[in-house]
Parts: structure tokens; C-alpha cells; sequence
């Protein structure tokens, strides 16, 4: 205490430092939608996968790390972080891990506007889900720099593939949501959450709903529609040449993203926070979130992969189309004067 | 303190970006170093590399890129108006399923003109 006397000034500064770190926004920011509810769902999500691929698969899945192999992701994590990182020759090391970091800033920056609940949202803007697509349509040109950086065949291929597979699913993606803004009038996630008190958009919006899961799933580059990374042909498409601490961040990045679209699609058309107040408002998101990525890591075990001119086709002409068709039925839906029922 | 939604953005990238920069500086710190033209060749399958990586690949799907940028711009123009459908009087909404339909033309001859090879 004394040498606190002795400098005044630091007694207001470590008040005012207290002050900051326990504000609700800073805590909001490092651990429950933020940083920390990142990291872990990103960890319990990689258990899952592979605990989930497993039993498809008829095997056991990881096991010795803590009951049923819950903590195999910190094991994972130690490992890669000692690991060396390897730089291909010629290959553009800045770029890399410059790519790597913007990879993992892009793929988190969606949390800050998805409403975990109530009270739980870090920055309520009103552009939320125009927000979301901006990040999101981010992506492809990264990827195709990590591949274009790395100096490998596989990696270029890879980074390529993705480029074109994201693209061509984004328009549909943009468009299976216009139904849900035409009907609520909001581009806010908190409001169209709010929206769904009487009716989740799953019902009205089945077609929107297909569209954009399928196109989720394209964006995430996830199975049937994991060619950027089909194991068999690409190695491990644009992560190829990344080692180490660099592969972690770019696979923590990729389920980062996976965590996001899952959290989206909840937050879109499966009623986000609302449900039954036993449980409270956050877990309900979380145990939707979760919900969502066991349906789409299954999905992943059972389906093969579509050949590449096939995805492209299905992306422009199906899904484009079908989301059409669900702009086309939601305004007879409006027209029939069932608007109010979505609106706040 | 009330802080703007940008703000909070702002905050919230930083604190991921000082986190990823000490996961990658730890395992470039942590990891072993060292040259060794074998190992530090990229990979292809244990061949001997073959010519240039970085070659110009699958321009085939240039028309599907020149279709994103266009209906980019469609999709900006479709939110704006699905914001303000239900405020919008009925001789409006329906002008622009019209310009839904027209829509559908241009994207059906750009699929033909990709799908045709002897234009690539």
C-alpha cells in the first residue's frame, strides 16, 4: 500500500484497469461470446468430429486423454505448437502466416454480432447478417493466397478449388435469407431472432433453410462437397505446405467457421435463444450450435464426395433457383397476409 | 463508457489478433529450425518436382466469376428491397419479381456459354 502512496497516479490506473477488466464488455469479449467460448467449442468440436466419424466408421475414436478422449484436443494442441514449421523452398513465409492470421480473424469476427442470448451480444448492429456476409465473402481470396503462397501444386489446386466453390455458393446463400428479411424487415440478428417467438423460420422458410445448409456446407467446404481438400486427390488442399503452429491456426480458423455457420443457422431459422426458460437463454444457443454441427459432421460420415462440375452446376443453377423460387413464396406468403405473424 | 459497434469489433479482432500472433510466435519460438533441401521441398507425393507451382490453372471458370460480380451487385440491390417489402405499395413489390424473372435469363445463357468447352 505504501508504494501505492508514493505514486498516486497508479492508484487510479489500476482502479480504472480493474474497472475495465471487469466491465461486462470486456468480459463478454474474452470469455462468453468472445474469445473463450471461441476456443472452446472449436476444441470440443474437433473431439466431437472425430468421436462422431468413429462411430460411423465403426471404430472407438480417441480415448486415453481424459474420459472418452475429451481432452485429445489439448494433446493435439501441445503437439502442434512444438512442432517445427516447415517452409517449402521459394514458398512466401510472410504471406503464410500472415494469411493464417487473417484466416482465424475473419472466421471469428461473425461472433461479435451473433446473439448468444438476451443480454448476450457483443455489438448489436443493425447491419448484423450484411456484416456476417461481408466477412464470410472474405475468405476465398485468403485461401487463395495460402495456396498461391505456399509454392505447391496441391496447395494452388487446392486454394483454387476453393476460390471457385465458395463463390459459386455464396449468391445462393445471400439469397435463402432474403425471405427471412422480407418477412421481419431487420437486418439486426437480435430482432430477427425476436421475430420467431410464434413460429421458427424452419417453417415458413423450409426452402431458404435447404438452400442455405447445402450452401453452408459448400462454404465450409465440408463433405459432399469437400474438393478443396479431398484427401485422396489434393492431400489436404490449401493447408498442405502449412506445419506447426501454423496449421493450427489455419485448422482452428476453419473450425472457427464451422462454429460460426453453425451458430448462424440457429440463430436464421431455428429460433436462436427462444425456447423453454428451464434452460437459460445462452445454453439453449449453445446446445442448437452443437445440435447443428452433429447433424452436418454426420453428414460428413455417410455422404461421398460430388465431382466438381457437378457442384458448380447444382450451386448456379439449383440452389440460385431454388432460392428464387423461395423469394417467389415468400411474398404470395406475405400477400396472403400471413406477414405479421414474423413481425416484431 | 458506451462504445460504438465498430469499436467493438475493433476490440474484439485485436484480441484474437494478440492471441493468434503469441500461438504462431510460441511455435516459431518453441519449434525446431533448421535447412534441409529434401524435407523443405514441396510436397508431391515423393516425386521429384516437376516444373512450376505456380502455373495459371482452370480458367474455364472465368464465366462463373464474371456471374458472382453481377449478381453481387443483384443481391445488394434484392436486400435493400426485401427491408422495405412490406412498407412498399403493391404496384412496387410487384415490379420487381418481374425484374426477378428477367433475372433468371442472363444466368441461364451465362450456364450455356460455361458450359460449352469449345469457348474455354
Amino acid at each position: 500500500m505504501t508504494q501505492l502512496q508514493v505514486l498516486p497516479g497508479l492508484q487510479e490506473m489500476v482502479d480504472s484497469l480493474v474497472k475495465i477488466v471487469t466491465s461486462r464488455t470486456f468480459l463478454e469479449i474474452v470469455i462468453f461470446p468472445g474469445l473463450l467460448n471461441v476456443l472452446l467449442s472449436v476444441a470440443f468440436l474437433t473431439w466431437l468430429e472425430r468421436k462422431i466419424i468413429a462411430r460411423v466408421q465403426l471404430r472407438i475414436g480417441p480415448l486415453y486423454a481424459g474420459i472418452w478422449g475429451v481432452l485429445q484436443p489439448i494433446a493435439d494442441f501441445v503437439k502442434l505448437l512444438f512442432k517445427e514449421m516447415i517452409s517449402p523452398e521459394l514458398a512466401d513465409v510472410k504471406l503464410l502466416m500472415l494469411c493464417a492470421l487473417g484466416l482465424m480473424m475473419l472466421a471469428a469476427a461473425p461472433i461479435v454480432t451473433i446473439p448468444f442470448g438476451e443480454a448476450f451480444v457483443i455489438a448489436n448492429m443493425d447491419i448484423g447478417l450484411i456484416f456476417v456476409f461481408a466477412v464470410m465473402s472474405l475468405f476465398p481470396s485468403v485461401l487463395l493466397l495460402i495456396g498461391w503462397g505456399s509454392n505447391s501444386k496441391y496447395s494452388f489446386l487446392g486454394g483454387l478449388r476453393s476460390l471457385f466453390q465458395q463463390v459459386a455458393y455464396e449468391i445462393p446463400m445471400w439469397l435463402s435469407v432474403l425471405g427471412i428479411v422480407m418477412l421481419t424487415g431487420t437486418l439486426n440478428l437480435a430482432e430477427i431472432v425476436r421475430a420467431q417467438q410464434k413460429v421458427w423460420f424452419v417453417i415458413p422458410q423450409v426452402l431458404g433453410f435447404a438452400v442455405f445448409f447445402t450452401a453452408a456446407l459448400a462454404e465450409l467446404e465440408r463433405t459432399p462437397f469437400d474438393l478443396p481438400e479431398a484427401e485422396t486427390e489434393l492431400v489436404m488442399g490449401w493447408m498442405t505446405e502449412l506445419s506447426g503452429a501454423a496449421f493450427m491456426v489455419g485448422f482452428m480458423a476453419m473450425y472457427t467457421k464451422f462454429y460460426v455457420m453453425s451458430a448462424l443457422i440457429t440463430t436464421l431459422f431455428l429460433g436462436g435463444w427462444l425456447g423453454p426458460a428451464i434452460i437459460p437463454e445462452p445454453i439453449w444457443v449453445v446446445l442448437k450450435t452443437f445440435l447443428v454441427a452433429v447433424v452436418i459432421v454426420t453428414i460428413r460420415g455417410t455422404f461421398p464426395r460430388v465431382r466438381v462440375d457437378i457442384l458448380l452446376r447444382t450451386g448456379w443453377m439449383r440452389l440460385l433457383l431454388l432460392a428464387l423460387v423461395n423469394i417467389v413464396v415468400t411474398v404470395i406468403l406475405i400477400w396472403l397476409g400471413l406477414g405479421w405473424v414474423w413481425r416484431v | 463508457m458506451a462504445l460504438g459497434s465498430w469499436s467493438l469489433v475493433a476490440i474484439f479482432e485485436l484480441v484474437i489478433l494478440v492471441t493468434t500472433v503469441s500461438l504462431l510466435a510460441f511455435g516459431w519460438l518453441m519449434g525446431a529450425k533448421g535447412k534441409n533441401p529434401i524435407r523443405d521441398a514441396p510436397f508431391e507425393s515423393g516425386q521429384t518436382r516437376l516444373g512450376e507451382a505456380r502455373l495459371r490453372y482452370m480458367m474455364q471458370y472465368y464465366p462463373y466469376l464474371i456471374m458472382y460480380v453481377a449478381f453481387d451487385v443483384i443481391a445488394m440491390f434484392l436486400f435493400t428491397w426485401g427491408l422495405v417489402f412490406a412498407t412498399l405499395p403493391f404496384a412496387q413489390e410487384y415490379l420487381f419479381l418481374i425484374f426477378v424473372a428477367i433475372l433468371v435469363v442472363p444466368l441461364w445463357y451465362a450456364l450455356h456459354i460455361s458450359g460449352r468447352r469449345d469457348l474455354w
